[in-house]
């Protein structure tokens, strides 16, 4: 027993607690801004490059747009990693259940003594 | 109530785990007003109540599910309020929810697999699984949906076993089963706090755990009412549940 308690104890003192769910929603919305504001910022960027005369400020203009490109790929996919997993989560959860209660009924509906009366009465309920 | 500590070394009597003054809401309903409860080492502590005292949100706020609004959560003296459940179920608090909690479409051996994390430990956890519940052992490539509903609590308990926790929370056990499994379940219940696990139970029919129980709490409407041992209890329990406050 003190060896079990002793490692509760040496566990607790080592937890982090972590607030994740908060994170993950900050997450989220850091990625769609970062995916919105790098599509804007390069194209303003693609705009002004039309302007320059000089090679070296249109070269400039082009890294920034570029760059910003790269910036909204990469908030795309924190967008998508973050809300993908929360949806993911309520996909699982929802499939564990239905998985449940279908299981429950087909359990329930062999169980019955005469299962062609039961098919009656369940039809109309399962045509809904 | 002892009082929780947080430096570091938790002395023999400081409870494995212990609510502090908590609450806890739904949206903007407050649910819980400031429950204290403390499940010392060994102990099997059971929590009584009516329907909707809020014991399951105990239970909730107890596994990590629900972060209270207010109050603390301490593991052997260490403040853990709002660690995850999966965090809590590491460091050995595992909760058996209320119903049925195991994956309908896995069979007995993948549910306990999914417990375990660890492919090459499946084999001596399993025997072990099946040493305390033996029922389990011929139905092993059963779904664990078509098991009936003592035999999925079995599981149940035995997949929270096979992870050798401290501190073991069960929400409500009986539902939807014949007295004579809630019987069998609470028996084997018994077994393992001899084990020294702490077992904090959740349970609406009070009759069917105060026999292993050592202590005991009744909630009436989010707050513990009264406390004690469960002989003390016994004059208490109907006024709790015929819905008297006081």
């Amino acid at each position: 027993m003190s060896e079990r308690i002793a490692r509760l104890e040496q566990e607790a003192a080592n937890l982090k607690v972590s607030t994740s769910a908060k994170r993950d929603g900050i997450l989220q919305v850091v990625g769609a801004l970062a995916m919105v504001a790098g599509v804007v910022i390069a194209f303003v960027a693609y705009q002004l490059s039309l302007d320059k005369a000089d090679d070296r400020d249109i070269q400039s203009l082009i890294i920034l747009a570029v760059s910003m490109l790269g910036l909204s790929v990469a908030g795309a996919a924190v967008f998508l990693r973050y809300s993908l997993a929360r949806f993911l989560r309520f996909w699982l959860l929802r499939q564990l259940y239905e998985g449940q209660a279908n299981i429950d009924r087909l359990v329930g509906a062999l169980g019955q003594p005469n299962s062609s009366e039961e098919h009656e009465v369940a039809e109309p309920e399962a045509s809904r | 109530m002892v009082s929780p500590v947080g430096n570091g070394r938790a002395p023999a009597d400081t409870p494995l785990l212990e609510l502090v003054g908590i609450r806890a809401a739904y949206g903007g309903i407050d649910v819980l007003h400031g429950v204290d409860l403390a499940i010392p080492p060994g102990a099997v502590v059971a929590l009584l109540g009516a329907n909707g005292a809020g014991k399951s949100t105990t239970v909730k706020v107890t596994a990590g599910l629900l972060p209270p609004t207010a109050g603390k959560v301490y593991v052997a003296g260490h403040d853990v309020t709002g660690a995850s459940s999966h965090d809590l179920a590491r460091i050995g608090v595992c909760t058996i929810p209320e119903g049925r909690g195991v994956f309908p479409n896995l069979t007995v051996r993948e549910n306990l697999w999914m417990a375990t994390q660890v492919s090459g430990r499946l084999d001596s956890l399993e025997e072990g699984a099946y040493a305390r519940f033996p029922l389990l052992a011929e139905r092993r490539n059963q779904l664990a949906g078509s098991l009936s509903g003592g035999e999925q609590q079995m599981l149940a308990l035995s997949r929270a076993l096979v992870t050798d926790p401290a501190v073991l929370v069960l929400d409500e056990l009986s539902m939807g089963l014949a007295p004579i499994v809630v019987q069998q379940l609470y028996e084997i219940v018994a077994q393992v706090a001899q084990e020294g696990i702490s077992i904090l139970v959740v349970e609406q029919f009070a009759r069917a755990v105060l026999g292993i129980a050592d202590r005991a709490a009744i909630m009436v409407n989010g707050v513990v009412a009264h406390a004690g041992t469960p002989a003390e209890l016994q004059s208490e329990l109907s006024s709790a549940y015929l819905g008297e406050t006081t």
